[in-house]
């Protein structure tokens, strides 16, 4: 009983995966467990490994080594069974059809698997994903922003329990992202799995309850936003000065300074013991304290050894 | 399902009729050509009935490598990625693209069976032309299928390039354009093994009154398997990346 509710629990389960192209190797013994229910963002700079791991999780790569099972079943069974939805960062949008057509086909096909699942009406699809505007327009005639919202719907036909997302609003401006987000979201609420890799920090930090950071193919951090930001312990100090100074420089833990007007901003290693120093200097006015921003510490967990290669 | 994908196809097939007319004139003017030139290699109405069948081949030849081409278009556009990512199991991706193959052979064939039949005259029982339309169309499925193993498995450029040599090579080396018996006596045996000879065979023995060749058969079957071990090895291969 138990077994089977923890299996249930679990929508994507990796476990020691390793994948390679000749002598590079993408993937290094990866794990990685998502549960259900969960929106999880998967970070990481360019080569970091993040569209291998999402093709081996949508079968459309084997492994080198170790396993990867999704909704309890091999990636394979589980996109043939219907239960997981893709958008790819690109294509799959083909000419000589119209968006109606298209996606008319691609329901039927989760239809058709559907065994006891609701697969929502073709309209009521179109509404969701918010290309009822878009019906008679041929597939591969459409504007950017347009194509995406085509292929969210792509990814949402099937109603799938697992939601795979790569780089969802590349190349978008920031009105559509926001529609695209809005769709996700709601997606989201009806306690649906949703993974998506994003260049975006914001996005990460907006719309998933958990992160992950892979860089070299392996994760480097994992946990809520704030937990990411938490492993960053530098900190920034703001106050005011009322009289010029001389050198904030010598203080306890600083790092850095930049000075805006009146307002001095001192980046901090030991924001602790910074603090004391500027008490005792009597430099406390609007005195603030803030911890790194997700940028920061994603720099700071990558940027260092980014820049070897 | 396979009804809705090979729908699906055939509404973009047919939104691009230049490549439909494209795989049905060559065939037929290199038909008319070729008889009126009497290149066949047989005097009069045998000729023509031989020539039929090879060039009606020839033209369902033509029509299948296309469909390979255009699947490796399909690739570099993320179609083929994204039918993998929707619930459609891999035989039926593969043999609803099979079926389409097939379906633009039908053009090529008809029409210069038609030209055989008006312009030159040959004569055959209803049966007998029932048997070589079916025989054409059906026995193309091996070619049909090396078609799409090559479009999965190379770029557009590359399919183009491997399409043409089967199509070219094969044709000539089957005996579509001239009879292989012409050939020296080493390259007609190496000839009698290659699928397009064992194709037109088929239809060439019913013209004369025969049946099918059971070896014939085999052979084909043969290589019908050998295309669709390596077609579904190329589909396995494609669409690697997200």
């Amino acid at each position: 009983m138990e077994v089977k509710a923890t299996q249930t629990a679990t929508a994507v389960d990796i476990t020691g995966v390793t994948r390679s192209y000749g002598t590079v190797r993408a993937v290094d013994r990866l794990d990685l467990r998502l549960g259900r229910g969960t929106s999880v963002a998967l970070l990481g700079p360019n080569g970091a490994g993040k569209s291998t791991t999402l093709s081996m999780m949508l079968g459309l790569i084997p492994p080198d080594s170790g396993t990867v099972t999704v909704l309890g079943a091999s990636p394979e069974r589980a996109v043939r069974d219907g239960r997981v939805g893709a958008m790819p960062q690109s294509g799959g949008l083909i000419g000589g059809v119209t968006v109606r057509r298209l996606l008319g086909f691609v329901r039927a096909s989760y239809a058709a698997r559907a065994r006891g699942r609701t697969v929502p009406p073709l309209d009521e699809l179109m509404r969701t994903a918010h290309v009822t505007d878009l019906a008679g327009r041929r597939a591969d005639r459409l504007s950017g922003g347009q194509a995406q919202r085509v292929r969210f719907a792509i990814a949402m036909a099937g109603a799938p329990d697992l939601l795979v997302l790569d780089e969802p609003t590349a190349g978008l401006d920031i009105e559509a992202r926001r529609e695209l987000w809005a769709g996700v979201r709601s997606y989201a609420a009806q306690g649906r799995t949703v993974l998506f890799s994003t260049h975006y920090l914001e996005e990460a930090d907006d719309y998933a309850d958990r992160i992950v950071v892979i860089d070299r193919g392996r994760v480097i951090a994992d946990g809520t936003s704030e937990d990411i930001k938490r492993r960053i312990p530098e900190r920034t100090v703001g106050f005011d000065l009322d009289r010029p100074i001389a050198a904030v420089d010598g203080l306890p833990g600083v790092i850095g300074s930049e000075v805006r007007g009146t307002r001095v901003h001192l980046h901090t290693t030991d924001s602790d013991a910074t603090v004391l120093a500027l008490a005792r200097a009597g430099l406390v006015r609007n005195l603030e304290v803030t911890g790194a921003g997700l940028e920061e510490a994603f720099l700071a967990l990558t940027g260092s050894r980014g820049g070897t290669r | 399902m396979i009804v809705d994908y090979v729908r699906l196809e055939m509404v973009r097939l047919l939104r691009d009729p230049g490549y439909l007319v494209l795989s049905l004139v060559s065939p037929l003017t290199m038909y008319l050509v070729f008889t009126s030139l009497d290149l066949t290699g047989r005097p009069g109405p045998q000729g023509a009935a031989y020539s039929m069948v090879g060039m009606a081949g020839f033209g369902a030849v033509g029509a299948v490598m296309g469909n390979g081409v255009s699947i490796a278009e399909d690739k570099r556009l993320g179609w083929i990625r994204q039918l993998r990512l929707l619930p459609l199991r891999p035989f039926e991706a593969v043999a609803g693209r099979t079926l389409c193959a097939m379906a633009v052979t039908v053009p090529p064939i008809v029409s210069v069976c038609l030209a055989g039949a008006l312009v030159n005259g040959v004569s055959l029982s209803v049966g007998q032309w029932a048997s070589v339309l079916v025989l054409l169309w059906v026995g193309i499925a091996p070619m049909a299928v090396l078609g799409i193993g090559l479009g999965y498995l190379l770029t557009g450029q590359q399919a183009q390039m491997a399409g043409l040599v089967c199509y070219m090579g094969l044709s000539l080396l089957g005996g579509l354009w001239a009879p292989i018996t012409r050939f020296p006596g080493w390259l007609e045996r190496v000839a009698t093994a290659t699928p397009l000879n064992r194709y037109g065979e088929l239809s060439w023995r019913v013209i004369g009154g025969d049946a099918p060749a059971p070896a014939g058969c085999l052979i084909l079957v043969g290589w019908a398997v050998l295309f669709a071990v390596f077609a579904a090895y190329a589909y396995r291969r494609s669409a690697r990346t997200v």
